[in-house]
């Protein structure tokens, strides 16, 4: 299931590195972001501390920062998708603005297909509270032009998925 | 239609390869999104709760607007499109917003919004690249998924220069660039964002937005109030329903599995002061789900599937096929939202080649309905003696056909075919030859004794269809003999008379009624274990379209049935004797090679492709050389093809490449029309290539 996912979400355009620890996956971060702002207003505890570094941008500054982080809740293996709870505003739009856009996966939480998870959309949609929840595939893109296929328009032109292999309960924090 | 406007768009060189890319690069995309999955079974679900949702669409509206309003948002239902446009004004006023930041929403160019706005002192801004191309040329969209589809690049180029004040090359990439930059500070400084929805459930009051740009992401997020435009058919009782919807649009709408982003919105989100308004528009959508003749349109899911295959879409793009909503749904919506003044003539310009149906996500019998909307419109000058007194009285009807032999005569050329015919028509049948009308129609053929009564096997009544009758008598006795060698006994009633089907194209349902009931009579008389046919478009008649026409009357309701179990097509009843070997081979010479043509009507009207191929290969003896597009509509359409000839002869044209390109010398077909008008293409282009019903090819072969 795991490389399903893998092949499905490089089909359309992700770029999709495996880690076994959460240091490495903390390097890869790194080394994509480089010196630019980071958009991350929920980081986990755990990988904050692992990047000490991380310069982050304050919300209003979303729009000129370099990057943004998230975590999945689930990723799709048919599709390569990822969902994303992003009810706050905030984490929306660290996942809409900027052009490079990073996201950690736990693979654990990899279903087949879209139908299975319908328990966990279900659970979110059917408390009494508000939600936004997003189903993320590979980075924007548009054929609004003579249908030819271009990556980037008004969301990430690029998007980076971590996949944490080994134990990744720290993505839960 | 403006015939002007049609020949424009046949001209235009780029729209005419644009959509020719796309017609043959989607079938493949949406396979491959498809592969692994059944797509009949989940748009057999989708249209199964579809329709049990519009029997109920008033309580699910009521409970939706519970549910949404329970999670805080706000929900007006709108009755027309005054009101929306008016409630969407006011909410923008009451942010003393003068600016409104929009992502894709067909009900928005329904309702024309932004004219309403822009007249009303608030800007709008669409952030969908092809949404803002069109805004930017004052235009309406093409298509309900790829609305610029019909603008090539330098014309984005000229149209993002002229907006941006600085030279934009025609690069695509760095058009793309452009609209990301140059709408960047529209998301951000956006008072009040706008956004359609693809879903909306009733349980929980969510959205559900299906998009690819992220554009819709960033005007559901940065504006503090967000205005969600809806139809009311889009609500579905659960996520159960949503997701299904989901699985299969973005397969059906441009072949990808699933879009970039799927976003599921309940409630307002984010700190105090945040708004979400859900505006459910009606526009005459709750009385049409009331009305059991074609609330089936309101299944639509807004996939585009039915443009992306149609052969006329395909040729003159949707400003022509179409009003707002474009493609064969957009031929049965208009007259719905926007009146059957501005439907009435591009109902006309569908040719019943039912491609559509075979691809709709709802499982929506698109071409049925244009048929029956038909109905509904005007009728034209002239058409009522033709249907209303001509048609009905069989004997007259025969003998104008008959006198047409004669009034032919001086426009006959070389082999009889018709090469000039009179004034109007000259012009418009230009790339086409028609064959004469026959000195003999067949049933003059039998009257004198010849074919029938030679064999004792399982008892056929043949009904050949006007067509044949009249113009390929000889197609008929192959028929009758075919049949015969393969051990049937054959008889031709000599009272039936014609389908029908002309009139109920015309929209004369009372006449093809008229017809369904006498050819029912006459076909119930004589005790047989079939009927056969060698026209699809017949036996569509005479298996469907009968039962549907006759169902109030529980009489002939009945005997439609009756009629319908026992109706067959030739070559379902020859295939079932290949194996049987009943027959032996002859000494008639049959061509080593053919291709084959799918009639419309015989593969997505009666669900017939295998058997014709069974019954060349088998009983006639060749081999089949596939041709790209073997099932596509050769353009011909009954009375289409002398109503759009110019449409007509484009698809022809299509046909007349794919043909060629197998090298066969014959083409085989099981349709009369299909026959004529390919026939008469290839005749018109000097081609040596022969088109041979199958029921020909068998009567040579087999001894
Ligand atoms: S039946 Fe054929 S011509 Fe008519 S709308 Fe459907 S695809 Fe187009
Ligand atoms: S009618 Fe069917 S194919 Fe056409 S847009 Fe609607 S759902 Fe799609």
């Amino acid at each position: 299931m795991v490389e399903r996912f893998q092949i499905a979400a490089e089909a359309v355009g992700a770029i999709v590195k495996r880690f076994t620890t959460l240091i490495d996956g903390a390097g890869y971060v790194t080394s994509v972001t480089g010196t630019t702002t980071v958009a991350a207003p929920t980081l986990p505890p755990a990988l904050r501390r692992a990047l000490p570094d991380l310069t982050l941008a304050e919300p209003a500054d979303f729009a000129v920062a370099g990057a943004g982080i998230s975590v999945a809740r689930a990723g799709i293996a048919a599709t390569g998708s990822l969902l994303l709870e992003l009810t706050d505003p905030t984490d929306r739009s660290a996942t809409a603005l900027p052009p490079v856009h990073l996201v950690l996966l736990d693979i654990t939480t990899i279903v087949p297909t879209l139908a299975d998870l319908a328990g966990l959309l279900a659970e979110n949609l059917n408390r009494p509270s508000p939600a936004y929840l997003s189903l993320t595939t590979g980075p924007s893109r548009t054929a609004d032009i003579e249908r030819v296929l271009t990556i980037g328009v008004h969301g990430p032109k690029e998007l980076h998925i971590l996949m944490m292999e080994g134990d990744a309960s720290w993505t839960r924090d | 239609m403006d015939k002007g406007l049609i020949q424009q768009k046949l001209d235009n060189t780029f729209l005419r390869r644009a959509l020719k890319n796309f017609a043959a690069a989607y079938p493949v995309a949406r396979a491959k999104a498809f592969e692994g999955m059944d797509f009949e079974e989940l748009r057999v679900r989708i249209s199964g709760f579809k329709e049990a949702g519009l029997e109920q669409l008033p309580a699910l509206v009521e409970q939706f607007t519970a549910s949404a309003e329970k999670a805080g948002a706000r929900v007006h239902l709108c009755t027309t499109p005054d009101d929306a446009n008016r409630t969407i004004l006011e909410i923008i006023r009451s942010k003393n917003a003068d600016f409104l930041v929009k992502s894709k929403a067909m009900t928005s160019e329904e309702i024309e919004l932004n004219h309403y706005l822009e007249r009303n002192g608030v800007s709008c801004l669409e952030t969908d690249l092809g949404e803002w191309i069109i805004q930017l040329a004052g235009e309406r969209p093409s298509h309900m998924v790829m609305p610029a589809i019909h603008k090539n690049k330098e014309e984005v180029a000229e149209l993002f220069s002229r907006e941006t004040g600085r030279e934009c090359p025609p690069d695509i990439p760095s058009l793309v660039q452009t609209a990301r930059d140059s709408l960047r500070s529209g998301f951000l400084t956006g008072q009040v964002g706008m956004s359609g929805a693809n879903v909306a459930m009733a349980d929980s009051g969510t959205l559900g937005i299906i998009t690819n740009e992220g554009n819709g992401r960033l005007v559901t997020t940065l504006p503090r109030t967000h205005i969600a435009l809806v139809g009311v058919e889009k609500i579905v009782p659960s996520l159960t329903e949503a997701l299904d919807i989901i699985e299969i649009l973005p397969k059906n709408a441009t072949g990808q599995k699933i879009t970039s982003y799927v976003s599921f919105i309940k409630g307002p989100t984010g700190d105090e002061g945040r708004e979400l308004h859900i505006v459910l528009l009606d526009n005459g959508r709750l009385r049409l789900a009331a009305d059991p003749a074609f609330r089936e349109a309101l299944k639509c899911v807004k996939c585009g599937a039915c443009a992306n295959v149609c052969p006329i879409y395909e040729l003159v793009g949707g400003h022509v096929f179409g009003h707002i909503y474009v493609g064969g749904i957009g031929l049965v919506l208009t007259p719905f939202f926007h009146g059957f003044d501005k439907a009435e003539e591009i109902l006309k310009l569908c040719i019943g080649c039912r491609k559509c149906n075979e691809v709709c996500a709802a499982k929506i019998d698109i071409e049925g309905l244009i048929v029956d909307l038909r109905d509904r419109i005007r009728k034209p000058f002239g058409q009522k003696f033709l249907f209303g007194t001509l048609m009905k009285n069989r004997k007259l009807f025969h003998a104008a056909l008959r006198t047409a032999y004669l009034a032919q005569k001086p426009f006959q050329g070389e082999g009889g075919r018709i090469r000039h015919l009179p004034l109007v028509l000259n012009r418009e049948t230009a790339n086409r030859s028609l064959p004469p009308i026959a000195e003999r129609p067949f049933r003059d053929l039998v009257e004198t004794g010849t074919g029938t009564g030679k064999s004792k096997g399982e008892k056929v009544l043949f009904y050949s269809g006007c067509l044949a009758d009249f113009v390929y008598p000889e197609m008929c006795r192959d028929t009758v003999t075919s049949l015969e060698k393969l051990g049937y006994t054959v008889t031709f009633p000599q009272e039936q008379t014609c389908c029908g089907i002309p009139a109920r194209y015309s929209g004369e349902m009372e006449v093809a009624r008229d017809m369904a009931r006498i050819n029912t009579d006459v076909l119930l008389k004589e005790e047989a274990d079939y009927v056969v046919t060698i026209c699809p478009t017949c036996t569509m008649s005479l298996k469907h379209d009968f039962g549907k026409l006759l169902a109030d009357d529980p009489v002939y309701a009945e005997k439609a049935r009756r009629l319908a179990a026992k109706t067959f097509n030739f070559s379902e009843l020859a295939a079932r004797k290949a194996e049987t070997g009943d027959w032996r081979l002859g000494t008639g010479k049959v061509p080593q090679t053919v291709t084959y043509h799918d009639a419309c009507h015989l593969k997505r009207g009666c669900g017939v492709h295998e058997e014709p191929r069974k019954v060349l290969q088998e009983l006639a003896g060749v081999e089949i050389a596939e041709m790209t597009d073997c099932d596509k509509c050769c353009g011909f359409g009954g009375s289409y093809s002398i109503k759009y000839p110019e449409i007509s002869q484009e698809v022809l044209k299509n046909k007349l490449e794919n043909i060629a390109a197998t090298g066969a010398k014959t083409v085989a077909v099981d349709c009369p029309g299909c026959k004529l008008q390919i026939e008469g293409g290839l005749e018109a282009a000097g081609s040596p290539v022969k088109v041979e019903h199958s029921a020909t090819l068998v009567a040579r072969r087999i001894g």
